[in-house]
C-alpha cells in the first residue's frame, strides 16, 4: 500500500487557482520529486499534505487513512524558510518540537543525541541556535524534521545554502531514511539532486501538473538531441553532417552537437573516427534540467 | 492530545522564567515595592524626625508675638521647631549663611490688622513644612492675643478653639451595616491598586504574548509548530503559560509588598495613615481576582490575534495600537470613576466588555450596583471572552501562515474562507 496518496486535489484562493487537480502516490521507501517554478503551487500542495489547509476537492490519504490528529505525529516537515528560536538552546527547542509531535521527553533527548552524533556536532546540544553558522542551523533544522521518526517526510529545498560536503552528508542521510522505509516528498530547484534521488516526479506549472511519472519514462519522451564527441586532435566537418543543427566547441576539448535525431550520432562517430582515435563519444539523454526548462519555459511563451 | 497544550505551556513558562529580562524586571520591581512598602517608616525616620529646625529672630522685635510663639513650641509635646534669639537682622543673615539656623523671622507692623506681618526668611522658598508650622503657631498666638483683649475666660477659650466634629458614613442599602470611612478608604485603595495592576498586566503580558507570536512567525519556527500542534492549542498554551508566569510575578511582588506592610516597624506608620489590612472586604478581593482574570484573558486573546497577523516585530507596535488605545480609554474612564462611581458614563461603560473589568469592579468597590447589574456585566464579559477567543483563534489560524505585508481585514476574511476555518 502506498504511504501517501494524493487524489485530484484542487485548491482555489478566491478566484485564483493554486493547485488544479493534482494526483500522485508515494510508496514506502520512495523519494518523490515535486518540481515547479516559483509560484507553481508546490508550497500550497505541501501545506495541504501537512493538513494546514484543506483541499477544496480531492482527497489525501496517509497510510490509507484520512487526515486526523494521529497523522500529525507521522509527518515530518522541513520548510523552505528556515527558522528556529534564536535564543533558545538546541536541546530545548528540538525536544519541544519532538514533544509536540507526541514523543516523550526521554525518547526525544535520546534521538537528538544520536542525530547530533551522526552529524558529528554533539557539542551543539547546549548551544543557542544564534551561535551556530547558517549551515549548522540547517542541520539542526533537519534534525527537527526527522527527530520523531516520521513515516512521511516533506523536504522543501532541503539542501539549499549548504556547502558541498554538507550536501553530501544530508543527501546520504536522506537516502538512509528512504532505505529505512520513509516516504519522502522532495521539492527542489536543483535538478541533479532530483535525478539522483527520485524515482517518480511531478512537474507543476501554473497550478497544473504538466509532467508526471518515473524519471526514466519522462526522459524517453524527450528526444536525445545532444551528442558529445572528443578526440585528441581537432575534428573537422562536423557541421556538414546531415541532421547536425549546431556545434559547440568546449574550451577543455570536445564538441557538443545538437542533432535532429539520435541516429545522427552514428554518422558523427564515423566522421570522427575517420579522422583518428576518439577519446569520448556519448549520445546524451536529456537532463532533467533541460526537460524542466522545456516544459515550463515553452508554456511561458 | 491535551498533552500538547501542556507542552506549549511549559515551554513558554520555562523560557520566560529563565530569561534575564524577566528575572531582572521582577527583582527591580520587588525592590521598588519593598522601598515603597517601607516608605511611611522611612519618611518617619528620615523626614527630619529628631532634628529640630532652628529659627532665629532679632532680639527685641515684637516681644509679645515672639513670646507667644516660644510658649506654643515649648508646650508642644515633640516640637520640631526652636526659636533662637540672635542679635540684629544682619547677624541673622550671617547665621543663616553659616547654617546655625534654618531660617529667621522678621516682622513688619500692620496697623490695619493689629498684628505684625511676619516674614520667614530661608535659603529656599520651598520650606513648606516649617512655614506652615509657623503659620499655624502664629494664628494661635494672634487668637490668644485677641481673646485676651476680649476678656474671655478659659472655658470659653477652649470652646472657641476646639474643632467641630464631622464624621462621614457611607449608607449601604443592601448590606446590614454601612461601610465605615476606613473600609471605604480601603475599598478605594484596593480599587485603585487593582485598576493599575490590571492595566499593567494587560499591557505588559499582552505585548509579551503578541511579541512572542510575531517573533515565532518572523523566525519561521511557526511553520513547523503549526504542522505539529493545532493553532488553537498553541495560542491557548501560550496565553496560559504567560498567564502563569505573570501570576508568579504578581504573587512575588504582592507578597513582597504585603510582608513589608505587616512588618512591625511599619505597623505604627500604617496606623497613622489610617490603613488597616484587616478591614479588607473578602468579597471585594474575590471580585478583584475574578475581574482580573477576565480582563487578562479578554485582552490577551486579542493581543495573540494581532500578533499572529503581523510578520515582523517592527510592525507590531503599530498593529497593537488600537488595543492599547482601548485599554488606555478604559483606564482613564476608571480613573474618572474613582471619584464619580455613579456617573451615567460609568453606568453605561460597565457593560462594555473592554471596560467592564475596570469599571464593574470599581462600582462594586465604591458604589452599590444592583445584583443584576453585576450579573449582566459579568455575563457580557464572559460571552465576549468566548466570542473574542474564538474569533482570535480563527484569525490566528490564518494569520500565522500569512507572510508579507500586514493583511487588511478583507484579506483576512478572504483567507479564512480559503482555508475553511
Amino acid at each position: 500500500m502506498n504511504s501517501l496518496i494524493v487524489d485530484r486535489i484542487v485548491k482555489n484562493y478566491g478566484d485564483k487557482t493554486a493547485v488544479n487537480g493534482l494526483s500522485f502516490e508515494v510508496s514506502e521507501g520512495e523519494i518523490y520529486g515535486l518540481l515547479g517554478a516559483n509560484g507553481a503551487g508546490k508550497t500550497t500542495t505541501m501545506r495541504m499534505i501537512l493538513g494546514l489547509i484543506l483541499p477544496d476537492t480531492g482527497d489525501i490519504r496517509y497510510l490509507g487513512k484520512g487526515y486526523g490528529k494521529e497523522q500529525l505525529s507521522m509527518l515530518g516537515y522541513l520548510p523552505e524558510e528556515r527558522g528556529m528560536y534564536p535564543k533558545i538552546k538546541v536541546s530545548d527547542q528540538i525536544i519541544y518540537l519532538a514533544q509536540l509531535r507526541g514523543m516523550s521527553r526521554k525518547d526525544a533527548d535520546r534521538n537528538l543525541k544520536r542525530w547530533l552524533e551522526k552529524f558529528q556536532v554533539p557539542e551543539y546540544y547546549n548551544k543557542k541556535v544564534e551561535e551556530l553558522s547558517k549551515g549548522n542551523q540547517q542541520k539542526i533544522q533537519f534534525i527537527a524534521a526527522v527527530i520523531h521518526n516520521p513515516k512521511i517526510l516533506i523536504l522543501d529545498e532541503a539542501f539549499s545554502g549548504l556547502d558541498p560536503v554538507n550536501v553530501e552528508l544530508l543527501k546520504s542521510t536522506v537516502k538512509e531514511l528512504r532505505d529505512g522505509g520513509t516516504s519522502i516528498v522532495f521539492s527542489t530547484h536543483r535538478m541533479e539532486h532530483v535525478e539522483e534521488l527520485c524515482r517518480n516526479i511531478t512537474i507543476m506549472h501554473k497550478s497544473n501538473p504538466v509532467l508526471q511519472g518515473p524519471i526514466k519514462d519522462i526522459k524517453k519522451k524527450f528526444p536525445q538531441e545532444r551528442v558529445i564527441v572528443a578526440a585528441e586532435h581537432d575534428l573537422n566537418g562536423l557541421e556538414s553532417i546531415a541532421g547536425v543543427k549546431q556545434v559547440i566547441r568546449h574550451e577543455h576539448g570536445g564538441y557538443e552537437l545538437k542533432v535532429s535525431s539520435p541516429d545522427v550520432g552514428q554518422l558523427i562517430l564515423h566522421q570522427a573516427l575517420s579522422q583518428g582515435p576518439v577519446t569520448r563519444f556519448e549520445i546524451m539523454e536529456p537532463t532533467l534540467n533541460e526537460i524542466f526548462i522545456k516544459t515550463v519555459g515553452e508554456s511561458h511563451e | 492530545m491535551n498533552n500538547s497544550l501542556l507542552t506549549v505551556m511549559s515551554f513558554t513558562m520555562r523560557n520566560k522564567l529563565r530569561s534575564k529580562a524577566f528575572i531582572i524586571m521582577t527583582i527591580v520591581l520587588a525592590v521598588l515595592l519593598i522601598v515603597v512598602g517601607n516608605l511611611p517608616y522611612l519618611i518617619d525616620k528620615l523626614g527630619g524626625g529628631d532634628k529640630v529646625t532652628r529659627v532665629g529672630y532679632a532680639e527685641g522685635q515684637q516681644p509679645q508675638v515672639v513670646e507667644g510663639l516660644k510658649d506654643y513650641f515649648v508646650k508642644l509635646p515633640d516640637a520640631k521647631l526652636e526659636l533662637v534669639p540672635i542679635g540684629t537682622e544682619a547677624e541673622l543673615k550671617g547665621a543663616l549663611e553659616n547654617g546655625d539656623i534654618s531660617g529667621y523671622l522678621t516682622f513688619k507692623e500692620d496697623s490695619a490688622l493689629g498684628f505684625p506681618k511676619t516674614v520667614y526668611n530661608a535659603k529656599s522658598a520651598f520650606e513648606g513644612g516649617t512655614s506652615s508650622t509657623l503659620a499655624a503657631a502664629l494664628q494661635l498666638v494672634k487668637n490668644n492675643i485677641i481673646i485676651k483683649d476680649a476678656g474671655l475666660n478659659d472655658d470659653q477659650k477652649t470652646q472657641l478653639l476646639s474643632m467641630v466634629s464631622l464624621e462621614t458614613n457611607k449608607v449601604s442599602f443592601s448590606n446590614e451595616k454601612g461601610k465605615t470611612e476606613e473600609e471605604q478608604g480601603m475599598a478605594i485603595g484596593l480599587t485603585y491598586a487593582m485598576i493599575i495592576l490590571l492595566f499593567m498586566a494587560v499591557m505588559i503580558t499582552g505585548q509579551l504574548i503578541a511579541t512572542e507570536i510575531t517573533a515565532e512567525k518572523s523566525s519561521r519556527v511557526m511553520e513547523i509548530i503549526v504542522t505539529s500542534v493545532s493553532p488553537l492549542k498553541q495560542m491557548w498554551g501560550k496565553i496560559l503559560g504567560t498567564f502563569v508566569v505573570a501570576m508568579i510575578q504578581i504573587v512575588i511582588l504582592i507578597g513582597a509588598f504585603v510582608i513589608n506592610l505587616t512588618m512591625p516597624q511599619n505597623a505604627e506608620s500604617l496606623d497613622k495613615l489610617g490603613i488597616d489590612l484587616s478591614v479588607l472586604d473578602t468579597s471585594l478581593v474575590i471580585y478583584a481576582i475574578l475581574f482580573y482574570l477576565a480582563g487578562f484573558f479578554l485582552y490577551s486573546t486579542l493581543f495573540a490575534a494581532v500578533g499572529s497577523i503581523v510578520s515582523r516585530t517592527e510592525d507590531l507596535g503599530q498593529a497593537v495600537l488600537p488595543i492599547t488605545m482601548i485599554t488606555l480609554v478604559g483606564f482613564y474612564v476608571a480613573m474618572f470613576g474613582l471619584t464619580h462611581p455613579d456617573h451615567i458614563l460609568i453606568q453605561v461603560c460597565q457593560y462594555i466588555p473592554f471596560f467592564s473589568p475596570f469599571l464593574m469592579f470599581l462600582r462594586i468597590g465604591l458604589a452599590e450596583p444592583a445584583w443584576w447589574e453585576i450579573a449582566l456585566s459579568v455575563g457580557i464579559l464572559f460571552a465576549s471572552i468566548l466570542l473574542i477567543g474564538w474569533l482570535s483563534a480563527k484569525i490566528y489560524r490564518v494569520g500565522v501562515l500569512m507572510y508579507g505585508k500586514r493583511p487588511s481585514i478583507k484579506e483576512i476574511v478572504k483567507a479564512m474562507k480559503a482555508y475553511k476555518v
